[in-house]
C-alpha cells in the first residue's frame, strides 16, 4: 500500500503547514543540542566552541528549512500569497488601471451572474419543499398538434392505479371573485385542488385545518381554505374566520382554515377549493383542464415512473384510438415547464457561450492594459530573472496580479448582480411570463451562479494575466545576455486584433441601440386605427362552469345567466354620463390575444391560403370603435343567429390576401392546426359581407401588417372576454365605476384587469427600454475599454521609443513627421475596427432583413439617413480615439533630445 | 549535465543509508546522522542538515514514518521508523546497488 502511505503523509505534510514549520525548528534544535553535547563530551570543547562547530557541521539552517518547505510542495503557496499581496499593492499604485480594468471585468461578471441566475431560476428543478426533487408533474403531449393536452381528468382516474407515484393529485386554476369582509368582490388566484397537495407540500395551517379527502366527495359541504394574504387583506386577520361562510363567485363556502405566510402551492395561489375528480360517467378528453402532480414512490426513479406512465398511455391509446392515439403521458420534474424544452436548453447554451466570449473579449483588453504596465516594469522583471526567478515564477506573479484585480471585480460584479436581480429581475420575469411568479423562484444569487461568476473571474485572470506574462517573458534569457532592457517587447498581432475587435464592437453596439430604439418608437407609435387613448380595455373573467359535476341543464342556465349579466352590465355602463359606448371582443386591439387561422378563399382557388388573425366581436364593435364599413356592411344582431355564417374583413385582408380585389361576396374557409386538415373541406365557409379599416389586429410587437377577419359573437359565448368602453373624458376615471357595477350586477363576473387601450404596449416598451439600457451599458464599457487600450499601447510605444524620438528630433526631424510615425499604428487599428464594425452592421442588417421579425421593414435596405448616421458615428469614433492619443502625443512633443539620450 | 548524476548518486546513497539504518531500529535524526557518519565514512561530514530534507522526502514517499518520542535522557525527539514499503524499497535498492557496485568493480578490475 505504498501509494496509500505516500498519499497519507503528503496530505499530512500539506495540511499541517504551520505544524510542519515548528516541527522542523524543534528537530533542528534537538539535533544541534545533541551535537553540541557530543562535542563537549567527546572533543573536550567549550560549550560556545562546540555550538559553533555543530552549526558549521549542520550547514545553513535557513537553507535546509527552505529545501524542506519546497519539499512539502508549499513553496508555490508561500510565493502565491506574496504575489497576491504584491497584486493588492499594484491595485493601489495604478488606480486608473484598477478602475477601468476592474470595472470592465466586473461588468462581465455582473452580466454572467445575472443571466446564469435568471436561467437557473427558470430551469431549476429544485422545489423548496421536503423531498422537492422527487415531486413530479404528469404532462400529456399531443404529438400531432404539438401542444400539451390538459383535459386529462379521465386519464387521471386510471393513473391513480400507478405504483411509481404516490400522493397523486391534481389542480386547476379557478379564478373567482371573493367577497371580503367589507362586502367588496375582487378576483383572487384560486386553485381547485385535491387534498393530496397538502401531503406533497405540507404546512401547518395558521388557523383551522387544510382540505382533506372528505371535502371532495359528492354532496360534501362546500369549503374553502384561505391564504395568508387573503386573510390579512380581505378579512382583516379575523381570528374567528374559521367556520364562517364566505361568498366566492355566486356560491358560498365555509372557511376551514388559513395557511401560513408564503404558502402558494401549486404555483402562486392564495385560495384553495376542493377538486372533485371522481366524476361518474366521464368520457375521455371531457372535463376542464387539470394539472396532475405526484411524488416518486420510495425506490422509484424518473425513468421507471416514465416507463409505467408510457405503458398506461399505450393502454388508453389502444382503448380509445380516436382520442388517445397521439397522446403520450410524460413524467417531468414538477418545475419543468414543458416536455419539449430543447429550445430553452439551446438558448441557454448559446447565452453561456456568449457570456464567456464577452468575458474573453473584455479581459483581452484588460490584458492589453496589464501588458503595457508589465512592459514598463520590464527592468524589474529582468532583474528578478537575473536573480534566479524562473519564467514560470514570473508568469505566476503576473497571473496573481490579474487574479487580485479579478477578485475585486468579482465582489463588485456579484454585488451589482444581486442588486439588479432584486430591482429588475422580478418585474422582468413577471412581464416576460405575463403572470405572477411561481413560489419557488428565488432571486438570491444561488451558489452555482456564484460558482459560475468565480469561474468567469478565473478565466478573466488567465486571459488578462497569463497571456501578457507569457509574451513579456519570452526570450528573457536572450535579453539578459544582450543586456538590453527596452525594445525587446512589442505589441504583436494579437493585440492589434484585440483593439480592432473592441473598436468594431464599439461601432456595432450603437447600431443595435438604434435598432432597439427604432422598435420602441415603432411600438410606441403603434396605430390601432382609432383613438386608443379614449378607450378602456376591461379583461373580464366569468365562471364558465368547467366543473364536470354540473348537469347540462345547470350549465345552460349558467350560460344564460352570464349573458344576461353582461348585457345588464353593458346597459348600466351605457347609461353612465361619462360613457359613449360599450362593446365586447375576445382580444384587445394591438394585443397578442388574437387567434390565428389559415384563410382559404374558396370562391377564388387561385389565391394562396394565408394565416390571418381572427377576432370574435359583438355586432356593436365597429360602431363603438367608430369604424364605418369601407364597402359592404358591418354586423347586425341578426348575424348572431346560429345558421348565419358571415364575416367582416379588414383592409389588411384586402391587400394581403385578396391582392387588392374587392372581397365582398366571396366565401372564405378558416382552418385550424399546423397542417391543412384532411377534413378541412367539410369545415363551413363564411361569406365576406364587408370591409373595415385596420383596427389593431396586428400585434404591436410585430412590424408586419396583418390580415384580419371578424366573426360575429354574442358576449360570453367565447373563451376569453374583453369589454371595450369608450369614454367621453379620461377613460381611467370610469374604471372604479366599472368594477363597482360588475360586482353589483353579478359576482360571477370578475374584473381582472383594466387598461387604457393606448397602454396595451406599456410592458413591451418597458422590456425594450431595459434592453436599450443594457446595450448602452455594453457600448460604454466597450468604448472605455477601446480608449484605455489605445491609450495604453500608445503611451507604451512612446515610452519605449523616447530615445529614438530624441535622436530623430536631434537630427532635425519635424514634429509632424515624428507624430505621424507614432500615430500610424493606432490610427490604422481604429480605422480597421470601424470598417470591420460597419461591415458587421451591414451583414447583420442584411441577415435580419431576411428574418420574419424584420421582414418587409426595409431592415435589409439601408436608407441614406442610416448610412449618414453610421459614417458620422465612425468619424466620431476616430475623433474620440484620437483623444486617447493626446496625452502620449504631448509627451512626444516634450521629448528633449539631450534628456532622451541620457534616459538609458 | 555533468553534475546531475553525481548529486543523484549522492542522494541515492544517502537514502539507502538512511533506510538501512532505520531497518535496524527506529531512530531520531541526530542518531541517524551519527550512524550514517559512522558507516559512510563521512558522506554527511560537511552538511548534517541535508539529512532532514532526505528524511522528509522518504516520509513523503511513504518509505518511513515518524512520531514524537522521548530519548534516554528524557528529551522530546522525532523518531523515524521504516514502513513495509520502505523495507521493500530497501531490498530492491540494495539489490541494484550491489549489481551497480559489482559492475563498477568489474570495470575497475579490467582497467
Amino acid at each position: 500500500m505504498s501509494w496509500l502511505d505516500a498519499a497519507r503523509s503528503r496530505a499530512r505534510l500539506f495540511l499541517s503547514r504551520r505544524a510542519s514549520e515548528s516541527r522542523t525548528d524543534e528537530e533542528f534544535r534537538f539535533h544541534l543540542d545533541m551535537e553540541t553535547d557530543r562535542l563537549v563530551r567527546d572533543a573536550g570543547l567549550s560549550r560556545d566552541a562546540a555550538r559553533r562547530r555543530a552549526l558549521a557541521a549542520f550547514g545553513g539552517v535557513q537553507n535546509h528549512r527552505e529545501t524542506m518547505r519546497e519539499g512539502r510542495g508549499l513553496a508555490w503557496l508561500t510565493g502565491m500569497s506574496l504575489d497576491l499581496k504584491l497584486g493588492g499593492r499594484m491595485l493601489v499604485k495604478y488606480p486608473g488601471l484598477t478602475l477601468i480594468g476592474g470595472l470592465a471585468m466586473a461588468f462581465g461578471i455582473w452580466f454572467g451572474a445575472v443571466t446564469f441566475q435568471m436561467f437557473g431560476m427558470i430551469t431549476t428543478t429544485k422545489l423548496p419543499l421536503p423531498g422537492g426533487e422527487r415531486i413530479v408533474r404528469v404532462e400529456v403531449w399531443d404529438s400531432k398538434a404539438l401542444h400539451e393536452e390538459d383535459r386529462t381528468l379521465y386519464d387521471y382516474q386510471l393513473w391513480r392505479s400507478a405504483r411509481s407515484l404516490t400522493d397523486l393529485g391534481a389542480y386547476r386554476d379557478a379564478g373567482a371573485n371573493l367577497v371580503g369582509a367589507d362586502g367588496g368582490a375582487k378576483p383572487e388566484k384560486a386553485a381547485e385542488i385535491t387534498a393530496s397537495a397538502f401531503r406533497i407540500a405540507p404546512a401547518r395551517p395558521l388557523l383551522g385545518r387544510v382540505l382533506d379527502e372528505s371535502d371532495e366527495r359528492a354532496g360534501a359541504a362546500p369549503v374553502v381554505l384561505l391564504g395568508h394574504d387573503v386573510w390579512t387583506n380581505r378579512f382583516d386577520r379575523d381570528p374567528r374566520i374559521v367556520g364562517r361562510s364566505v361568498q366566492i363567485g355566486n356560491a358560498f363556502a365555509t372557511v376551514v382554515g388559513v395557511m401560513p405566510e408564503g404558502y402558494a402551492f401549486p404555483i402562486s395561489h392564495e385560495l384553495w377549493l376542493p377538486l372533485r375528480t371522481d366524476v361518474p360517467g366521464l368520457e375521455p378528453l371531457q372535463g376542464g383542464a387539470i394539472t396532475v402532480f405526484g411524488r416518486l414512490a420510495p425506490g422509484m426513479t424518473f425513468e421507471r415512473a416514465q416507463a409505467e406512465f408510457a405503458a398506461l398511455g399505450k393502454r388508453l391509446a389502444a382503448e380509445y384510438p380516436a382520442t388517445h392515439a397521439q397522446l403520450q403521458p410524460h413524467v417531468l420534474p414538477y418545475t419543468q415547464m414543458s416536455v419539449n424544452d430543447t429550445d430553452m436548453k439551446a438558448m441557454m447554451g448559446l447565452t453561456y457561450f456568449f457570456v464567456v466570449a464577452l468575458m474573453v473579449i473584455v479581459c483581452s483588453t484588460v490584458a492589453l492594459l496589464l501588458f503595457a504596465r508589465a512592459a514598463t516594469r520590464e527592468t524589474e522583471i529582468l532583474v528578478r530573472s537575473a536573480l534566479g526567478a524562473s519564467r514560470r515564477r514570473i508568469v505566476a506573479q503576473l497571473f496573481a496580479e490579474a487574479l487580485v484585480l479579478a477578485g475585486v471585480a468579482t465582489v463588485v460584479g456579484l454585488a451589482a448582480a444581486q442588486l439588479t436581480l432584486t430591482i429588475w429581475g422580478k418585474p422582468y420575469l413577471e412581464m416576460a411570463w405575463g403572470a405572477q411568479l411561481p413560489f419557488w423562484i428565488d432571486f438570491t444569487l444561488s451558489p452555482t451562479a456564484i460558482g459560475y461568476a468565480l469561474a468567469l473571474a478565473v478565466i478573466g485572470a488567465v486571459v488578462a494575466g497569463v497571456m501578457p506574462a507569457r509574451k513579456i517573458t519570452r526570450g528573457l534569457g536572450t535579453r539578459l545576455r544582450a543586456g538590453t532592457a527596452g525594445g525587446g517587447v512589442s505589441f504583436g498581432g494579437v493585440w492589434t486584433a484585440v483593439i480592432v475587435t473592441q473598436v468594431a464592437l464599439t461601432v456595432t453596439f450603437p447600431a443595435v441601440v438604434m435598432l432597439v430604439r427604432g422598435e420602441s418608437k415603432r411600438v410606441a407609435s403603434y396605430d390601432a386605427g382609432f383613438p386608443t387613448q379614449e378607450y378602456l380595455g376591461v379583461t373580464l373573467g366569468v365562471d364558465d362552469g368547467q366543473d364536470e359535476t354540473l348537469t347540462p341543464e345547470t350549465r345552460a342556465a349558467l350560460d344564460t345567466r352570464i349573458r344576461t349579466a353582461l348585457e345588464a352590465l353593458r346597459a348600466r355602463l351605457e347609461a353612465e354620463p361619462g360613457v359613449a359606448g360599450v362593446t365586447f371582443v375576445d382580444g384587445l386591439p394591438g394585443g397578442d390575444g388574437h387567434k390565428a387561422r389559415r384563410a382559404e378563399v374558396v370562391s377564388l382557388p387561385a389565391i394562396r391560403p394565408r394565416w390571418v388573425a381572427i377576432a370574435s366581436a359583438d355586432p356593436s364593435y365597429f360602431d363603438v370603435l367608430n369604424a364605418p364599413p369601407l364597402s359592404g356592411r358591418t354586423f347586425s344582431r341578426a348575424d348572431l343567429a346560429p345558421n348565419i355564417r358571415v364575416v367582416v374583413v379588414d383592409q389588411g385582408f384586402v391587400d394581403l390576401v385578396m391582392g387588392g380585389r374587392n372581397p365582398v361576396g366571396h366565401r372564405v374557409r378558416l382552418v385550424t392546426g399546423q397542417a391543412v386538415d384532411s377534413n378541412a373541406a367539410s369545415l363551413p365557409t363564411y361569406e365576406i359581407v364587408g370591409v373595415v379599416k385596420e383596427l389593431g389586429m396586428a400585434n404591436a410587437a410585430m412590424p408586419q401588417r396583418e390580415a384580419g377577419v371578424y366573426l360575429p359573437a354574442a358576449p360570453g359565448s367565447q373563451g376569453s372576454l374583453e369589454m371595450i368602453v369608450r369614454a367621453r373624458a379620461d377613460p381611467l376615471s370610469i374604471a372604479p365605476r366599472v368594477r363597482e357595477l360588475a360586482m353589483v350586477i353579478d359576482p360571477a363576473i370578475r374584473v381582472e384587469q383594466i387598461t387604457r387601450l393606448d397602454q396595451v404596449t406599456t410592458p413591451l416598451l418597458w422590456l425594450l427600454g431595459l434592453w436599450t439600457k443594457i446595450i448602452i451599458g455594453l457600448t460604454v464599457v466597450a468604448l472605455v475599454l477601446s480608449l484605455a487600450g489605445i491609450y495604453a499601447v500608445l503611451s507604451y510605444t512612446v515610452a519605449r521609443r523616447t530615445r529614438e524620438i530624441g535622436v530623430r528630433v536631434a537630427l532635425g526631424a519635424s514634429a509632424r513627421r515624428v507624430i505621424t510615425s507614432v500615430f500610424k499604428r493606432p490610427l490604422t487599428q481604429v480605422a480597421l475596427g470601424v470598417i470591420a464594425g460597419i461591415v458587421l452592421i451591414i451583414v447583420a442588417a442584411t441577415v435580419a432583413g431576411k428574418t420574419t421579425q424584420f421582414e418587409g421593414t426595409g431592415m435589409g435596405v439601408m436608407t441614406l439617413r442610416d448610412v449618414a448616421l453610421l459614417v458620422g458615428y465612425a468619424i466620431l469614433m476616430v475623433g474620440v480615439c484620437t483623444l486617447a492619443c493626446v496625452v502620449p502625443t504631448l509627451r512626444v512633443l516634450r521629448v528633449q533630445p539631450t534628456e532622451a539620450l541620457r534616459a538609458e | 549535465m555533468a553534475i546531475r548524476p553525481q548529486t543523484d548518486a549522492l542522494r541515492g546513497s544517502l537514502d539507502l543509508l538512511v533506510l538501512k539504518t532505520l531497518s535496524l531500529a527506529p531512530m531520531h535524526g541526530w542518531g541517524i546522522s551519527q550512524r550514517v557518519q559512522q558507516i559512510s565514512d563521512g558522506v554527511l561530514e560537511v552538511n548534517q542538515g541535508s539529512l532532514y530534507p532526505a528524511l522528509q522526502r522518504l516520509e513523503k514517499d511513504g518509505l518511513i514514518t515518524s512520531d514524537w518520542g522521548t530519548t534516554d535522557n528524557n528529551r522530546r525527539a522525532r523518531y523515524y521508523r521504516i514502513t513495509a514499503s520502505g523495507r521493500k524499497a530497501l531490498g530492491s535498492e540494495l539489490e541494484s546497488w550491489r549489481r551497480f557496485a559489482a559492475g563498477l568493480e568489474a570495470v575497475l578490475r579490467t582497467s
